[in-house]
């Protein structure tokens, strides 16, 4: 429990601050942690996405609502009263809200390695991506996706796939269960008649030479071995990936714009942490699976490029700093003759070659792009921010080290500079957005006081704040407890008049805000809403997060 | 009963209906509007009234399909082997296509075999065969066969040495055909030592452009050797080559050198036989995790008659065009010794396209002594790279010089020069 601090000031300021926001409209099961049972989907069908087209269309087509300019902005949607993502399809809290140990944070999603009891099958050659790569049936009947390293950068896109992935999990989202794996030639068999389009796009039955041909153009190690990754086929049916934006048109449970998505505007905080610039549409894969319910499950897949890798190589330096066209930079190129030299340029890369381009003291989260325009983290607001940025304060150190582990890095250095630079990226996320809003969370009711946990404990200092009470039903204006200063709560359950409730408004002497919303029973009490407010660059004015919230449109 | 409806019952009434419409509508489900569950499953059912088949834009579809079809992959490959084959005539040939047959899956990819047939807007024509063996004793060897025949009827030519004018432009006919094998031996995996040999028939003849005068009219057998009387070569010769560039499409770093010596012998009437070297040296020097690249590359040709004999002009190293001094024309200066140096500054724009700053600096010469950095001429410009992953597919270049300017659409890289392994007349045409 940080320490409350009331400097007079703030005692002063709180104590004539009016509420102006009514009491919002609670239901009976806020705040609501798992999201409903999904609707039967009947008639999903597979709709790609083409990759060059999605490039174009979000650069020069703008798709999604956008924050407007003025007034209030586009709070996100598909969130609880609290201001989190209950568990679903898209999103299960995981390590914020229920802590994982090193060896569940290493172990990442449910799915073990491929079996070695058999040889494993080539049933399928992996056509799409920049890396070659087959797809492999082990002894059990389990469907893999082998991928591989650059010739010349061995462990690069291999580790950064593990790694990353488990990270992704351990926040929250859906992925398929990575593994480092190694093979040897003849530890793979060619299954019969397996379809292969050929680099010159023939398609025809696949023979023992293409599959020496791919092999040919990944990294071997001296001793003959091949080092890939093994990703598990997802189960259920494939219907494409996730656009950015809306929703889709066949899934009765998506309802939420994803451009308005919590769980999608704050996967930038996290697409910049583990410098995931490639976190396009096509990096993700809707499924259909038949849970009692067929209902459709958001899976991120594809973490090649990740950690300064571009999967067929070192990404570029520009990576997280500009994306693959911008006017203004290119323009100021372009007239200074290259005499310009933009900061991120002069980065410092280790020569590590499983590495690639990965490092921290260049690192800005709030300027942090990726390759192009994303509405949905275009549309990421402080709360949206902060909601992200608490998620990766979470790791600590240690955690970070035991992830990072999982990529199976040869050079002990390689892998303690990804950790460091992990390490520092996450102090500076945590930096950057925690302190856009007031920093507390968790709040809970504990021996008679409302108790929270500082976001950043140990990062930030600790922030100035007041808390006052207030008491009020739905729809109408608080009204002050008298003395209902400090964290113990001022008034019982019997104080309380049918449907009131306990409202804790904390300050910190400049427009951020919470406010934290009580249900009193007997003998209980529950915290039942949280509500922030912070102050927007653009002219100081509170914007409020108003319960908005709570409902999922 | 409430008097007026204020916001409780209003509130009431509204959750009861919707309860009331969700009981006819879910047949038992947990969709209590009075519940938040609840009011994401009325959400959810609205939705499922008004579902509708996930579709894209016809013009999505139709990249998928560009992608998916593989058709610019099917297109380069062709179909069966035959496929068409665009471009990689002399300069100024004009626009160039016709039909090509490549094999590379023979024996396992043990062997390959490519033959092709060109033609241009200007009547340039080019036949050639090719059959290889790319991987002999696993990496250590390779061999290749290389037949060609050219017909090129108006190159230019502006007469012998630098101090040749602008306006002494003449063309004229080139006919070769040539047949050369080499051995390459691949000591280490950037490392390239080859032996040469072949056989050459040239057949010089009046140019047919209306423009210009024709070469064999405007210059004599005197300074221009080889415009009356041709001759055919047998030749053999050998080059080693290290090429440490990180991406030869649009190096960022590294470097390629090559030395190549070749030894021409007049068969039909032994007044051209004559020894020839070139070396070449490129650098590319990258700056600011290589968003700058320094590139550099310097390249010299000297040629070496026997006594009583000449170096035919036609095999004579050339200065000016888009891959040398790029403020002069194509072939702008014939000489028997050639230096040329080459500097850019190269900047990237955005992903995708580099622009380049480059100085040009060359001469031809007669004697060896006279290669040196006296006299050279000269000429700056500005450039554009087009690139995916680096590598340079189109590049447009704009040069100045004392004779004006010159405008280049190249689809290859500017150092994109190597050893000649088979060509008719050293590469130059």
């Amino acid at each position: 429990m940080p320490k409350l601090l009331l400097p007079a000031m703030l005692i002063s300021w709180a104590a004539n601050s009016p509420v102006a926001a009514e009491t919002p409209t609670f239901r009976p099961d806020d705040p609501l942690w798992v999201m409903p049972s999904p609707l039967p989907v009947s008639n999903a069908g597979l709709r790609k996405i083409g990759d060059v087209y999605d490039l174009f269309y979000n650069e020069l087509g703008k798709p999604g609502d956008s924050q407007p300019l003025r007034g209030q902005p586009i709070l996100a949607r598909g969130v609880n009263t609290l201001g989190d993502v209950p568990d679903g399809e898209w999103y299960v809290n995981r390590h914020y809200r229920h802590r994982l140990s090193t060896t569940e944070l290493a172990q990442g999603p449910v799915g073990a390695p491929p079996s070695r009891a058999e040889k494993w099958i080539v049933v399928a050659a992996k056509n799409e991506g920049v890396t070659p790569g087959f797809v492999i049936a082990d002894a059990t009947g389990r469907r893999f996706v082998l991928k591989f390293d650059p010739v010349s950068y061995p462990e690069l896109a291999t580790a950064a796939d593990v790694i990353s992935s488990r990270f992704f999990h351990a926040i929250g989202y859906h992925v398929p269960a990575n593994h480092i794996v190694y093979f040897k030639r003849e530890d793979l068999v060619l299954g019969s008649d397996v379809r292969f389009s050929d680099p010159k796009g023939r398609k025809r039955s696949m023979t023992r030479q293409d599959l020496q041909d791919v092999l040919d153009r990944v990294h071997k190690a001296p001793d003959g071995q091949y080092r890939a990754v093994a990703s598990l086929y997802l189960t259920g049916q494939p219907i494409g990936p996730r656009r950015w934006h809306g929703t889709r048109r066949d899934d009765p449970n998506d309802t939420v714009p994803h451009e308005h998505r919590r769980d999608l505007r704050g996967m930038r905080v996290f697409a910049s942490w583990l410098g995931h610039d490639d976190s396009r549409s096509i990096n993700s894969l809707d499924m259909v699976v038949d849970e009692g319910v067929p209902h459709v499950r958001h899976y991120l897949i594809d973490f090649g490029s990740t950690l300064g890798s571009a999967s067929y190589g070192p990404n570029s330096p520009r990576s997280g700093h500009v994306p693959l066209f911008s006017w203004k930079p290119a323009a100021r190129e372009f007239l200074t003759f290259g005499l310009y030299v933009p900061s991120w340029s002069l980065a410092k890369y280790p020569s590590y070659t499983s590495v690639g381009r990965f490092e921290h003291a260049r690192f800005d989260p709030e300027r942090w792009v990726p390759e192009y325009r994303n509405p949905a983290f275009e549309n990421m607001l402080p709360d949206d921010a902060f909601w992200a940025a608490k998620q990766v304060g979470a790791f600590t150190d240690e955690d970070i080290r035991a992830i990072v582990r999982t990529g199976q890095l040869s050079d002990a250095q390689a892998e303690k500079w990804i950790v460091q630079c992990l390490i520092h990226r996450r102090d500076k996320i945590v930096r950057a957005y925690a302190p856009k809003v007031l920093p507390l969370d968790n709040f809970r009711v504990e021996e008679g006081r409302l108790q929270f946990d500082l976001v950043g404990s140990g990062i930030l200092e600790s922030p100035r704040y007041a808390v006052r009470w207030f008491r009020g039903r739905a729809g109408e204006q608080p009204r002050s407890v008298n003395d209902g200063v400090g964290t113990e709560l001022p008034l019982r359950y019997d104080d309380l008049g049918a449907d009131e409730l306990l409202i804790a408004h904390f300050y910190s002497g400049d427009q951020r805000t919470v406010r934290v919303y009580l249900r009193l029973q007997p003998g209980s009490a529950q915290v039942i809403g949280a509500e922030r407010t912070w102050a927007t660059s653009v002219n100081s004015e509170q914007r409020s997060h108003i319960a908005g919230s709570i409902t999922n449109r | 009963m409430c008097p007026q409806l204020c916001y409780r019952c209003t509130s009431t009434l509204k959750a009861a209906s919707i309860f009331l419409l969700l009981v006819n509508q879910t047949h038992g489900q947990d969709a209590s509007p009075m519940t938040r569950a609840g009011e994401i499953t009325v959400e959810r059912h609205r939705k499922q009234r008004e579902l509708a088949a996930e579709t894209n834009s016809k013009w999505e579809d139709r990249f998928i399909y560009v992608r998916e079809s593989r058709l610019i992959e099917r297109f380069t490959a062709g179909i069966a082997g035959f496929r068409v084959k665009l471009g990689g005539l002399a300069t100024n040939g004009g626009f160039a296509a016709g039909p090509e047959y490549l094999r590379t899956d023979f024996g396992d990819g043990l062997m390959t075999f490519r033959a092709s047939a060109q033609a241009s807007l200007r009547k340039f024509q080019k036949y050639d065969l090719e059959i290889g063996m790319p991987r002999i004793a696993g990496r250590w060897l390779s061999w290749n066969l290389h037949a060609a025949h050219h017909n090129y009827p108006q190159l230019q030519s502006y007469g012998p040495g630098q101090g040749s004018v602008k306006t002494g432009r003449s063309d004229f006919r080139l006919e070769d055909t040539a047949i050369d094998t080499t051995l390459a031996f691949h000591p280490l995996r950037r490392m390239t030592v080859a032996g040469q040999l072949g056989y050459l028939q040239n057949n010089v003849g009046p140019g047919t452009s209306k423009r210009f005068i024709s070469a064999d009219e405007q210059f004599a057998e005197a300074t221009t050797p080889g415009i009356s009387h041709q001759a055919d070569f047998v030749r053999y010769g050998s080059f080693v080559q290290y090429d440490y560039r990180d991406r030869p499409g649009g190096a960022r770093s590294g470097g390629m050198y090559y030395a190549q010596w070749g030894r021409y012998v007049d068969q039909t009437r032994g007044a051209f036989s004559h020894h020839r070297v070139d070396i070449e040296a490129q650098q590319f020097i990258p700056l600011i995790n290589a968003r700058r690249v320094i590139a550099l590359r310097a390249r010299t040709s000297l040629t070496d008659a026997d006594s009583g004999n000449r170096v035919p002009f036609y095999l004579q190293p050339v200065v000016g065009g888009s891959d040398s001094v790029r403020g002069y024309r194509a072939y702008r200066f014939y000489g028997d010794q050639s230096l040329l140096m080459t500097a850019e500054y190269r900047y990237e724009i955005f992903s995708g396209l580099d622009m380049a700053m480059f100085a040009d600096a060359g001469k031809v010469t007669d004697r060896r002594r006279d290669i040196n950095l006296r006299d050279l001429e000269s000429s700056v410009g500005f450039g554009f790279r087009f690139n995916v992953r680096n590598n340079v597919f189109l590049r447009v270049d704009t040069a100045f010089s004392h004779e004006g300017f010159q405008v280049w659409f190249k689809f290859n890289n500017v150092f994109a020069s190597g050893p000649v392994k088979t060509s008719s007349s050293q590469g130059e045409f």
